[in-house]
């Protein structure tokens, strides 16, 4: 027999390059040769698309699970094949007739014909997202290109040329090769070898001046040697062991979810040319971060279509990279469409802080948050978080016995607790109101504005996504648009919730965390308290943050923060140090997405591993993980620079920031910080 | 500078030597709802896999033929 069997790709290529030089014509088989899945079973792929065509079966109000879709498919792909096995040798189908006929029998003789486009092209979409070029072979593949060979594609399979062009193109190498040839077409397949004399006559194309290379040593071994075409066969171990880790992954997932999340995680991992070298935070961003983000959007994407929420607004600046991840990953599950629409919103704490105040005045709770951060210590520091010119207060401070810089922070130096008590006093007075009110309804105008730019009063339920922490973002913007009638329901949806000040739900503004939330028991998700700012920088959006909002009389203009001043530019180095760590997340939206797609798990499947996750990174991480992922510079501008005392910095310090040689030497720290944040848990 | 998917085929930061430590520390202590965790079995599985599978299949492509022998032997264990 004229064919040989290699076991790695490199002695393949070698013995190929010899061959191909007597050789004026070079064929290739295309899955699992030039293509490789990133499942084991690609059978796999028409899951989806079942679920796919069950979803627009409910739009059509002909309603069909995906189960008996997938059924119908399946018997019908196999009656065409029967019947094709009566007139040929190879019992093949084509894809584009059978499933043009189990469209019909679905939808009826009219819309079926009109949704087979749609299919086809999310089942090409899936298929896609599937499959990998084989580097080592397309670089061969070019070099045979570059000496002028004669290159063609051919495969034994249920899609048409006309498809797998589109895979191939997908690939890259389209542009190499002649042509490609399908079984479906013609139903003339490598199996029974009745394709190669269809070629060689075809194509013009001697026995002898051919080599052929593909992985199955009956089809592509055998049949090619029956007629004299020298062929090399691939059979490579680490693609064996490649498939059967993915598909062990996806049976125990079946039966254990712990391992939802990690035959997720394997899906969407990169292979190939993809699978290069990079920074470690890159990894960090596409192993970690990224994984975590597509959660928690796809269950956002859940709670809106449960409640019929129309629009969704990202908040900014992490919303940016939440926005962007949602649009890359969404698509490949919500094919059918049904999706809200989606906007970035403008907006800060410092922006709203001020606006908020406009109607209700500066109430306790506003100023018991501002006094959260440990560098705000006097009226000043209220002042500047809620946008007011303190020189306008002296009169009222006077009369509460106060000054501007009265302490009226616990944690600082000088306070007084019947200052505090003289300060809420002040804050029930009317005339303090009154002059507040006056000072924030310009920027509560300008910002209604804005507002009424992106549409937010045109949609009855919004949803209202940030990262966290306390919700201080949506509880100041709701209560800027509080006093119109036409105000939408605020559902919040925070990546973790740890409510530090209680939250005023009601039935038209209410919170709820994702990933955390601190009203639900939840200990491993509650690791997301050793390090919260890494989350919040590596999703930050790259420019600065939003100060205000200014009224034009035209209407208004957003003021951004400078970036020429000291914080500004700690900012943008961290934002350089970062961008690797953005560039790993971004790059798994896609992959996230397709993945989700083909497993059909939601977050509630994916959770143990999420936990299991979250444990392992944030209460365990290596020393060196977290020097790497710590933040280098963590800015809040509604965080003041006033210093607290001396004992403020004493007690316990948590482990990410803690020295290196703790980190490293000091005997079993990280097990002595769990302890204590279990505690800690337990207790609040 | 290292791949995000390891020449095991593991998850960069995410090795099973690394998962099976927090499994078992799970076992414990209190670490968080794992519905199950991973389980024994599969952990060896996976990890005989990650680690030998590479060597094992290697030696099943190559040999494959002349170990037939190993297979009513394997399936006695596996009963």
């Amino acid at each position: 027999m004229n064919f040989q069997t290699y076991y790695s790709l490199t002695s393949l290529i070698e013995r190929g390059r010899v061959a191909a030089e007597t050789k004026t014509t070079v064929t290739f088989d295309l899955f699992d040769t030039l293509l490789i899945r990133r499942i084991h079973d690609p059978d796999l792929v028409k899951l989806p698309v079942a679920r796919f065509v069950s979803a627009l079966s409910k739009e059509y109000d002909c309603p069909v699970g995906w189960k008996k879709v997938e059924d119908l498919r399946d018997g019908i792909e196999r009656t065409h094949r029967s019947k094709t096995g009566e007139s040929f040798a190879d019992h093949e189908a084509c894809y584009p007739k059978y499933m043009l006929e189990l469209l019909c029998e679905i939808f009826g003789e009219s819309t079926g014909p009109k949704l087979l486009d749609r299919v086809t092209e999310y089942e090409l979409f899936m298929e896609n997202s599937m499959l990998v070029p084989r580097v080592e072979l397309v670089n061969w593949l070019k070099e045979l290109a570059d000496a002028g060979k004669r290159i063609f594609i051919i495969s034994d399979m249920y899609l048409p040329a006309s498809h797998l062009k589109k895979l191939v193109a997908h690939a890259g190498i389209l542009d190499l090769v002649e042509d490609v040839i399908s079984s479906s077409d013609t139903f003339l397949a490598k199996a029974s070898g009745e394709a190669y004399p269809l070629v060689a006559e075809k194509y013009d194309i001697a026995y002898k001046d051919w080599l052929h290379i593909g992985d199955n040593g009956f089809s592509d071994g055998m049949r090619a040697a029956e007629v004299g075409i020298e062929s090399l066969i691939i059979h490579d171990p680490k693609e064996d062991q490649r498939k059967s880790l993915i598909q062990r992954y996806y049976n125990y997932s079946d039966g254990k979810p712990f391992w939802r999340g990690r035959v997720l995680q394997q899906l969407m991992a990169p292979h190939e040319g993809e699978n290069v070298d990079q920074s470690p935070l890159y990894i960090e961003g596409y192993n970690f971060i990224g994984p975590m983000i597509g959660l928690f959007v796809q269950r956002i994407a859940e709670l809106c279509i449960e409640k019929k929420l129309t629009k969704v607004f990202f908040l900014s600046r992490e919303g940016w990279t939440f926005k962007r991840y949602w649009e890359q990953a969404m698509p490949a599950l919500y094919p059918q469409g049904g999706l809200p629409e989606v906007e970035y919103l403008y907006v800060s704490r410092m922006a709203l802080a001020g606006a908020s105040c406009a109607y209700n005045g500066l109430t306790k709770t506003k100023a018991d948050i501002a006094f959260l951060p440990s560098g705000n210590r006097d009226f000043r520091d209220v002042c500047r978080i809620f946008s007011l010119d303190s020189s306008r207060f002296e009169a009222c401070l006077d009369r509460f016995g106060l000054t501007e810089e009265t302490c009226l922070s616990h944690i600082h130096d000088g306070y007084d607790p019947e200052n505090r008590m003289k300060f809420v006093a002040m804050l029930e007075d009317v005339a303090f109101q009154h002059e507040v009110k006056a000072q924030c309804k310009d920027s509560n105008l300008a910002m209604l504005r804005y507002f009424e730019d992106v549409g937010l009063f045109e949609h009855e339920d919004v949803a209202i996504v940030d990262i966290g922490w306390l919700g201080s973002i949506q509880r100041f913007l709701f209560e800027a648009i509080a006093h119109r009638d036409d105000k939408p329901t605020c559902h919040g949806y925070l990546f973790g919730a740890t409510r530090g000040i209680p939250f005023n739900t009601s039935d038209k503004n209410s919170v709820e965390g994702i990933m955390y939330d601190r009203d639900k028991f939840d200990l491993a998700g509650s690791t997301l308290f050793y390090a919260r700012d890494i989350f919040e920088e590596a999703c930050r959006a790259p420019y600065p943050t939003l100060n205000g909002y200014k009224l034009k009389d035209d209407g208004y203009e957003l003021v951004f923060r400078q970036t020429d001043d000291t914080i500004g530019k700690a900012e943008l180095v961290q934002d350089s140090y970062f961008a690797p760590l953005q560039d790993g997340i971004y790059d798994s939206a896609k992959r996230f997405g397709a993945a989700a797609a083909m497993l059909n798990y939601s977050l509630a499947d994916y959770r143990p591993w999420i936990n299991a996750m979250l444990v392992n990174k944030l209460a365990f991480p290596k020393t060196e993980e977290i020097f790497r992922i710590r933040n280098q510079h963590h800015l809040d501008d509604f965080h003041g620079q006033k210093k607290p005392k001396a004992e403020f910095y004493k007690g316990f310090v948590p482990l990410w920031d803690r020295p290196q040689w703790q980190l490293r030497l000091s005997p079993l720290l990280r097990i002595r910080c769990f302890f204590r944040h279990l505690r800690e848990r337990i207790n609040e | 500078m290292k791949s995000a998917l390891n020449s095991r085929f593991e998850l960069t930061g995410y090795e099973m030597s690394r998962l099976i430590k927090i499994s078992v520390f799970g076992k414990f202590v209190p670490i968080g709802n794992l519905r199950g965790g991973p389980g024994g079995r599969c952990l060896c599985v996976l990890s005989l896999l990650h680690y030998f599978g590479f060597w094992g299949y290697w030696l099943k492509a190559k040999h494959g033929h002349r170990l037939n022998f190993i297979k009513p032997m394997y399936r006695r264990i596996k009963r």
